[in-house]
């Protein structure tokens, strides 16, 4: 009994409501009031969720726009395992480089198996992409035949009969030479007439254009398919091409030996060598070749940026702007509460900064920042923050700085507020008590204000955080910093046929670690406050 | 196994061959910048094909959103070099736009470029000449078709719109050449017109290559120039007509080049040899035939179709890298030479190629005072670095990965005089001022210069 009262203590904590009939249905407290409750706050979202997915489904496909159909559930799915897959193969070849001995020649034997599979496969879906390709050309101009010869046959019918009315015309004004004058306004209303005659051709030649053109846009999802297939085996072959070469000749565990064979060689050389030689060139190859020697064993595989790498450094760029933002916000928000003069000095700046996009931000950031570092990777904050363990993973540079500052700048005002708003409703009584026990300064600030602020604080962070993670996406992509940002720019700018539903994939993971995010500053905010509010969603 | 026996043959031949030495390089943790252009490809091949990684380099290739923040990451150090338009060097080293000093060792391409107009545009083009109006219209195409659009458009009080990417970009160069051949004037740039449209016919403003199609779909813009695979995408989802490519305006034009700061360069100077080497060999596996086919091109346009380098489909690339052009659906022709990435003497730092670049930025007002031939000459020289390429080349003849008769000829580092521009206008880099003066619409300088 005391653990269930735990567990729902612990759910209510967390604002996870929902699952608190489960628990009391599996402890047997009131069935069938639980299984109401489940039925509303547990299979209701999922009906919604599902009939969303249904109605995108339905829907999606419907919208053809010159990027592509719109994704389909199935197709962002599909896209979601092409990004990963990207990220695998691009870890196993990391790792290839580093492999030694036995490991790396079994990795190898096995890598090679695998291309010797991909030659049947490919020539298969080669096969089934030709055949696909010839009945769909088939069906393809049997589809467009019709509103292609009406088209032409317009066009042609078109150009006849403007030669023919251009002709009438030329002969009739041939006659005019000893017309009166109406008779020479009548021919006028027939050049009229002619133009008119070949406006009307025009319009209607559009129409059919427009047909013809429509007619070509279909597409066949067996073709589709088939593509996909060979596109899917020729990035595999690509793949493991490079792979071998990783786990082959151009492993590091091969270079060094090379490296140290030569190395070896030039020190023998040296030490060998007879009174004639230049001992001085031959001193210097040596230490030349064993400097090359430890850079080759030092070497890493130059890995490209993958998806979910991209999140991790989005993650700690969103917490690096919003610790500064907590920095800066809280103690100046405590200010605000404490002093109204220093309120009326800091309105203006709040009023006026508040509403700046962190679009007009990042640019001035860049120059100010890239203004203290003339030459980055030297500088002592990027080579110290480079030290820091996990963090030095991923390559914090003047990019990185700049996005979290952005993110800080847009991000401050909500805790800034929150906080002066929290210090300000601290309760007078509670102030006068304070007076009367003769508390000083900062026991008065630690031991009433900021535990009565507290709840309000937590509030504004909660805000802060939530809009440094919608900032950050759009920070990222102005300034091509590494992570989630780039990732959806670098999709828009490649235009394939897969970037529309790899942009969609980025819907979801953003929304998703959003959501995240703001609960875990609920279960912060309901941690300091005193009342049990209901839950806010 | 098989590196242990590989391993005895390499020592031999190392001691054998004394001057084939690796380099030592300065720095061997390198980041390169591009645009997702599929000229990129001799950087993004000597990555994948192992070339920077045979020099003892580990290259991280990253994509930059801009020209402009490409440039500005280049000379903020973030990254070491970049893939670069042939003008932003140049202009970068003058002064137009940001100052700074770089230095390029390496053309990375030819050709590769076009100018597509919008399905409206094209069909007015074809009813002001009956001749286009055809499935397969005779090329190359010249914006005669298109004067008569923007004079009744003047009429209206309205000018052409048309799109570029960077205004020292060679497709503003291009298009710019291509409008005035034919007699329409795109405008002149001045101390207070930064934009380049004084005086201007038809308006040419910037957009980010891969915005292009959606900006000329939206009717913001009404054509544009721009490399691939953005003109075959136009042509792929239908919403536009490429009229001409840049290979018909001036064949075998330099389009892309390697750029690194002077200081980077003076810091690591056998860093950018050893870089030079692997580009080197990059753009000659791009160009190898066998009998007279390009081979390795489709390889390079799975490579490239990664979504980490260019990432457009394969089918959209392979169009205009395997050697040809699709103009319209119904229209594709053979085009071997759109994308040269080495023969032709292509790599080649040529001096020649820089002053082609400033006498265009001189003919527009970018460069807004008269200069003498010799400024030309001496500005070229800053820039481009062709003792570094020969420095490479040579040590590629020693390691046998390329042979003596593949260097160019040359012993001044300028290309003979040629007429191959669609205007049939003769350009010699040893006379720019005569060259300036040639055009009927341009700036002109006094001819007194050209001795200077």
């Amino acid at each position: 009994m005391e653990f269930k009262y735990k567990i729902l203590k612990g759910i209510d904590i967390s604002g996870l409501n929902f699952l608190s009939p489960v628990v009391r249905l599996a402890t047997g407290e009131e069935p069938a009031k639980q299984l109401r409750e489940i039925g509303r706050f547990i299979v209701v979202p999922i009906i919604a969720f599902l009939a969303f997915l249904w109605l995108w489904s339905v829907v999606a496909p419907k919208h053809k726009t010159k990027a592509g159909e719109v994704p389909t559930p199935a197709v962002v799915w599909d896209a979601t395992g092409g990004i990963w897959r990207f990220h695998e193969y691009e870890t196993q070849k990391d790792q290839a480089y580093q492999l030694t001995g036995g490991t790396r020649l079994d990795t190898l034997g096995k890598a090679k198996a695998r291309m010797a599979e991909l030659d049947a496969l490919e020539a298969r879906a080669k096969e089934q992409l030709a055949a696909a390709e010839a009945s769909s050309k088939e069906k393809f101009d049997a589809r467009v035949a019709p509103s292609k010869k009406a088209y032409d046959d317009a066009r042609e019918a078109s150009k006849d009969a403007r030669r023919t009315r251009t002709e009438a015309l030329k002969a009739e004004a041939a006659q005019l030479a000893g017309a009166t004058p109406e008779q020479r306004e009548t021919f006028l209303n027939h050049l009229r007439d002619a133009d008119a005659a070949a406006e009307a051709e025009k319009k209607s030649l559009d129409g059919l254009k427009a047909a013809y053109a429509d007619a070509q846009t279909v597409t066949f999802p067996e073709t589709k398919d088939a593509r996909r297939t060979v596109t899917v085996l020729a990035e595999e072959r690509q793949f493991l091409v490079k792979y071998l070469d990783m786990l082959g000749d151009n492993s590091r565990e091969a270079k060094v030996a090379d490296a140290k064979a030569k190395a070896e060689e030039a020190r023998s050389a040296f030490l060998n060598a007879g009174p004639d030689e230049d001992l001085y060139k031959l001193g210097s190859t040596v230490l030349k070749r064993q400097e090359l020697l430890a850079t080759t064993a030092a070497s890493q595989y130059a890995k490209p940026w993958t998806l979910p790498k991209q999140i991790v450094r989005s993650l700690l760029c969103v917490f690096s702007g919003f610790l500064l933002a907590s920095f800066i916000a809280i103690p100046i928000g405590i200010l605000c509460g404490l002093s109204p003069t220093f309120m009326a000095a800091t309105t203006p700046f709040v009023a006026l900064f508040k509403p700046v996009s962190p679009l007009v931000w990042l640019p001035i950031i860049m120059i100010i920042v890239g203004g203290f570092m003339p030459d980055p990777e030297n500088h002592w904050l990027i080579v110290l923050l480079g030290k820091v363990p996990f963090l030095g993973n991923y390559k914090i540079d003047p990019m990185f700085l700049s996005s979290a500052i952005t993110v800080a700048l847009c991000s401050l005002w909500a805790t800034l507020v929150n906080t002066a708003l929290g210090v300000g409703s601290v309760d007078k009584d509670h102030m006068n008590v304070a007076r009367v026990l003769r508390l000083g300064f900062w026991s008065r600030l630690f031991k009433i204000v900021i535990p009565t602020a507290l709840p309000l604080i937590f509030a504004g962070l909660r805000i802060s955080l939530g809009v440094g993670w919608m900032v950050l996406v759009a920070a990222e992509i102005l300034s091509t910093s590494e992570g989630i940002g780039k990732f959806v720019n670098d999709m828009y700018t490649n235009g394939s046929s897969q970037s529309f539903a790899q942009m969609f994939v980025v819907v979801f993971i953003v929304g998703f670690i959003g959501m995240a995010l703001d609960r875990i500053m609920v279960v912060f905010q309901r941690l300091v406050s005193f009342e049990t509010a209901g839950s806010t969603l | 196994m098989r590196f242990r026996l590989i391993i005895p043959a390499l020592v031999g031949l190392g001691s054998q061959l004394a001057h084939a030495e690796k380099l030592a390089v300065e720095k061997d943790e390198l980041k390169f910048g591009f645009i997702k252009l599929t000229d990129c490809a001799p950087i993004v091949i000597a990555k994948e094909k192992g070339f920077f990684e045979d020099e003892g380099l580990q290259v991280e290739v990253i994509a930059q959103s801009n020209w402009k923040v490409l440039l500005d990451n280049v000379i903020t150090g973030n990254l070491d070099g970049a893939h670069m338009l042939s003008g932003q060097p140049i202009a970068a080293t003058i002064g137009i736009g940001t100052e700074a000093h770089i230095v390029t060792p390496y053309t990375l391409d030819l050709n590769g470029n076009a100018i597509t107009v919008s399905n409206s545009i094209w069909e007015q083009m074809q009813e002001n000449d009956p001749d286009l109006d055809s499935d397969t219209p005779e090329h190359p195409i010249s914006a005669d078709a298109l004067k008569p659009i923007t004079e009744d458009m003047l009429a209206e009080g309205k000018k052409l719109q048309m799109g570029m990417v960077f205004p020292v970009s060679t497709h503003n160069y291009e298009l710019r050449y291509w409008l005035a051949a034919a007699g329409i004037h795109p405008g002149y740039y001045s101390k207070t017109d930064v934009a380049g449209r004084t005086d201007a016919e038809v308006e040419l403003s910037v957009t980010p290559p891969p915005q292009m199609p959606a900006t000329l779909e939206a009717g913001t813009i009404s054509g544009y120039c721009v490399g691939e695979p953005w003109n075959q995408q136009a042509v792929a989802k239908g919403i536009g007509v490429p009229v001409v490519t840049n290979y018909e305006i001036w064949k075998n034009n330099p389009e892309k080049v390697f750029g690194v700061t002077k200081k980077w360069a003076d810091e690591n100077p056998n860093t950018i040899v050893a870089v030079t080497k692997a580009l080197i060999r990059a753009g000659k596996w791009l160009d190898e035939t066998v009998d007279g086919k390009l081979v390795n091109r489709e390889e390079a346009c799975r490579i490239l179709s990664q979504p980490n380098y260019v990432g457009a489909d394969f089918e959209v690339i392979k169009n205009s890298m395997t050697g040809t052009f699709a103009f319209q659906k119904s229209d594709i022709q053979d085009m071997p030479d759109f994308n040269v990435f080495f023969k032709h003497d292509c790599s080649y730092p040529w001096y020649s190629d820089g002053v082609w670049f400033l006498t265009q930025m001189r003919r527009w007002g970018q460069i807004t005072e008269t200069k003498p031939a010799s400024w030309y000459a001496e500005t070229a020289k800053k820039i481009y670095l062709p003792d570094v390429y020969m420095k490479a080349a040579e040590s590629l003849i020693s390691e046998g990965h390329l042979a003596e008769d593949e260097l160019p000829k040359t012993t001044d580092g300028y290309k003979p005089a040629t007429k191959d521009f669609i205007d049939g206008n003769e350009f010699d880099g040893k006379k720019p001022i005569e060259y300036l003066n040639s055009f009927k619409i341009g700036i002109k300088d006094d001819p007194s210069m050209a001795t200077k």
